[in-house]
């Protein structure tokens, strides 16, 4: 009787041993500091990541599908700049200017995977060409400068509160996560993205439609970070270019800390969320610990590889052989 | 001969839930060819695995040349001259043949490309092959990558040799080479383990045969004085026909026709389908058969010609236009192409017709887990739970899971490419039986196979392709082995001309 819930516990164990970490994180910075744990500082880091959390959902949806996207810092960075000039420099009413951001934030990832998959060269190479030509873009958009005091209606989207309290900005993350996990699980459409991500030939062969797959996963992935850039500043309520950039490595950390493989085929959007806070809990922890922002880095660095040597232990003794019971 | 140069005594081996080898003693003389043979299960990988050093036993001692092991790691194995060639080629694509043979060997300090390669040509002249040792190991065709393969085991000294299903990527006249270089090794005093399910082979090249069965050892025979009947016998536990399912239906209207299409190496091939009809398609390895195959699925773009079916030409540019009117793929590589080996059986099995199993945008679990279990009975797919990932399978279980996956389209013109390679005995039976009533409901099979015996066995008609051309045509009183080789080389001999 015991060693059979036992057996059933183990698995589920380590199914979610991510969310266990992070709930062991919580603790011990709860003990270390009676900062950490207050309503105010909790809210804080949700309102810090829910930008992350929204491009990281994007990101994952290309990782899944088998590809990878290095330039959604700098998307981050040229959207928000195209946004913000469009209604501080040109004058276009907030809303017409954050629809046209989003817009042009699909049509980035759009040319990300056209390039990707009409030149048929990894999508990490794609990638790291447009970073490049997104940075330059972004720093003339912006004319070199920063573009200071963002209409206040913008600023809602990432100041803003919902009933007084709910900050809106979460909300955004929270409704970009549902549809996400929405599409992953539930639609046709989810299960084209693992296919092509797990075996893109059987994909193929089984009248997959993978070059168009690929294509509406790099525009899905360019639309959820234009929003993630909404939120990113209209929190800060300036634009500057070197504000996106870092992105995409935060993200990618996150993600495969959340157990998205980095082969593809594999990840839930739930793991995501929980490697963003991961991430975030850690780097707000330490602060009020103490610990300097490089001593943070190096630690972010460990706790990326503890988490995918632990994942490549628990494949490997998953496959080899199950010696206990 | 009588010297044994490797035993093994009362080899256990368990894993939770299974006894993959139970208490296992078999003997292998010094320059045998000794053929393994068992359904898939029965413990031959184990065995192997066991000896090579991959797996170590729970019991039992493995003797090797009179030294005695309890167990043996891969290093300690190779170090005692047992050497393996699984079915996956171990060699380094982008180093040219000599370096791949010579790799992990050194002379002096630094790369030595002119000793690498007298080497390798040392090796090739024990046996018998003209290769040239500085060729790129990508730019060889499968048969000769495995030769190299070969000749790197022999080039370690081998003792003993352990070939597991050799002769699956290669074609008959390439079958022959191997064999050749097999009874070269065998008269240098090497030992061949000898691993494959095509029976014809066993009987052409084994001294003596051992027969397994469920992780059990059955008995050791002397091939010669052996009944191909008996040994199948002897695998399956129970009385096996030996001969092919009887179709018990007419040949129909003519469904597809294929008329001119050129590309990707095929040049002007034309032909027809009937309902009911398995067609088989032969040839040797590079005449082109898989490559007509993915043409007419859409898998690839060809130049020229037409495909219509029933009556209507169609145009075909993706598998998806191909689904459409009704056209099948059970493709050649089942791990590559055909299942995704990390997602359960449901998963696999509607992946092709997810879209017609769902309202709207949303998947409809209940159709997907009906649809499922319905093709899980309908196939006798044994497993636990639908949930299984597809990795854990059999291959003819995983082979059953792509058929339920292609017939979920509604496909009624299905293309076969090898269906049973790498298949047990009984689980070929049963694909045999699965196509045969799917031709007895009317659907038209075009059957890609290397396996004579499965070809003249199943096919109701035979055409038969050479250096991408058609060479002939076979009706089922022509029908004979010889018939088939002489259309399959028939063109090559031209060129040569």
């Amino acid at each position: 009787m015991k060693s059979e819930t036992l057996r059933r516990i183990v698995p589920l164990l380590k199914k979610y041993v991510i969310f266990f970490v992070l709930i062991g994180l919580m603790l011990l910075f709860s003990i270390l500091t009676p900062y950490f744990f207050t309503v105010q500082n909790i809210t804080n880091i949700f309102v810090q990541q829910s930008y992350v959390i929204i491009a990281a959902v994007g990101l994952s949806f290309v990782m899944i599908g088998g590809g990878m996207d290095l330039s959604i810092g700098w998307q981050i960075s040229l959207v928000g700049v195209v946004t913000a000039t469009l209604m501080k420099n040109v004058g276009i009413p907030v809303l017409a200017a954050v629809l046209i951001g989003c817009l042009l934030g699909t049509l980035l990832g759009l040319f990300n995977g056209f390039m990707a998959t009409t030149l048929k060269v990894h999508p990490l190479i794609v990638t790291l060409g447009t970073m490049t030509a997104f940075q330059g873009m972004s720093y003339i958009a912006a004319n070199q400068s920063v573009i200071l005091n963002l209409p206040a209606s913008f600023k809602f989207l990432g100041q803003g509160h919902v009933f007084g309290f709910i900050p809106v900005g979460v909300i955004l993350m929270i409704i970009v996560v549902s549809i996400a996990s929405f599409i992953l699980n539930k639609t046709y459409f989810g299960r084209y993205i693992y296919a092509i991500g797990s075996n893109d030939e059987a994909a193929h062969l089984a009248g997959i439609d993978v070059k168009k797959t690929k294509l509406m996963v790099f525009a899905l992935c360019g639309l959820f970070v234009s929003l993630a850039s909404m939120v990113l500043f209209a929190r800060t309520g300036s634009a500057a270019p070197s504000t996106g950039p870092g992105t995409e490595f935060t993200c990618m950390t996150a993600a495969v800390l959340g157990g998205v493989s980095f082969k593809g085929g594999e990840g839930k959007m739930w793991g995501v969320v929980t490697g963003v806070l991961i991430l975030g809990i850690l780097s707000n922890g330490m602060q009020l610990v103490g610990m300097g922002t490089y001593a943070q880095y190096i630690v972010r660095g460990g706790v990326l590889l503890a988490a995918v040597g632990f994942d490549t232990y628990q494949k490997s003794s998953a496959t080899k052989v199950k010696k206990m019971g | 001969m009588n010297d044994i140069i490797l035993s093994t005594k009362n080899i256990t081996k368990r894993y939770p839930g299974v006894t993959a080898l139970d208490s296992v003693s078999v003997y292998f003389y010094r320059g045998e060819v000794h053929a393994l043979l068992g359904e898939n299960g029965a413990g031959k990988s184990t065995l192997i695995k066991i000896i090579s050093g991959a797996v170590q036993p729970d019991g039992g001692t493995i003797e090797v040349d009179g030294k005695s092991f309890a167990k043996l790691d891969p290093l300690h194995s190779k170090k005692n001259g047992i050497e393996v060639i699984y079915q996956e080629f171990n060699l380094v694509d982008s180093l040219s043949v000599a370096e791949n043979i010579c790799l992990g060997e050194r002379n002096g300090l630094l790369v030595d490309r002119k000793w690498m390669v007298k080497r390798c040509k040392e090796v090739f002249a024990k046996m018998g092959v003209d290769i040239d040792p500085e060729t790129l190991v990508r730019e060889l065709p499968t048969s000769r990558q495995q030769l190299v393969e070969i000749a790197k085991a022999v080039s370690k000294n081998a003792k003993i040799l352990i070939m597991d299903e050799p002769s699956a990527p290669l074609s008959v006249s390439e079958v022959d080479k191997l064999f050749e270089i097999i009874r070269t090794l065998k008269k240098n005093g090497v030992t061949i383990v000898y691993i494959s399910h095509r029976m014809d082979e066993i009987f052409e090249i084994s001294d003596r045969v051992t027969v397994m069965r469920d992780g059990c050892y059955i008995d050791t025979l002397v091939t010669k004085n052996t009944e191909r009947k008996e040994l199948v016998q002897l695998m399956v536990g129970r009385e096996i026909s030996d001969s092919y399912p009887l179709k018990q239906c007419e040949i129909k209207e003519v469904v597809l026709e294929i008329k001119h299409i050129t590309g990707n190496g095929v040049q002007d091939v034309s032909f027809n389908l009937h309902r009911g009809e398995i067609l088989g398609l032969a040839g040797l390895i590079g005449a082109g058969r898989t490559e007509l195959a993915r043409m007419i699925y859409g898998a690839d773009k060809f130049e020229s010609g037409d495909i219509i079916v029933n009556g209507k030409s169609v145009k075909i540019h993706l598998p998806s236009d191909a689904i459409k009117y009704g056209i099948g793929l059970i493709p050649e590589d089942r791990k590559q192409q055909g299942v995704f080996l990390e997602k359960p059986i449901a998963w696999n099995a509607t992946i092709a017709n997810i879209k017609n199993i769902a309202k709207g945008l949303i998947v409809d679990r209940k159709k997907e887990k009906l649809q499922a279990e319905h093709y899980i009975s309908l196939f006798s797919i044994k497993t636990p739970s639908i949930q299984q990932l597809v990795r854990n399978l059999s291959g003819g279980n995983q082979q059953k899971v792509v058929l339920a996956k292609t017939l979920a389209t509604n496909s009624d013109i299905l293309i076969f490419d090898e269906p049973t390679r790498g298949i047990d005995v009984g689980a070929k039976q049963e694909i045999y039986e699965l196509m045969v009533r799917l031709s007895n409901e009317g659907k038209a099979i075009l059957m890609i196979t290397s396996d004579m015996a499965e070809l003249l066995g199943m096919s109701d008609r035979i055409i038969v392709l050479a250096g991408g051309k058609l060479s002939g045509e076979l009706r089922k009183e022509e029908f004979s082995q010889v018939r088939v080789l002489e259309l399959a080389s028939n063109v090559k001999q031209e060129i040569m001309k």
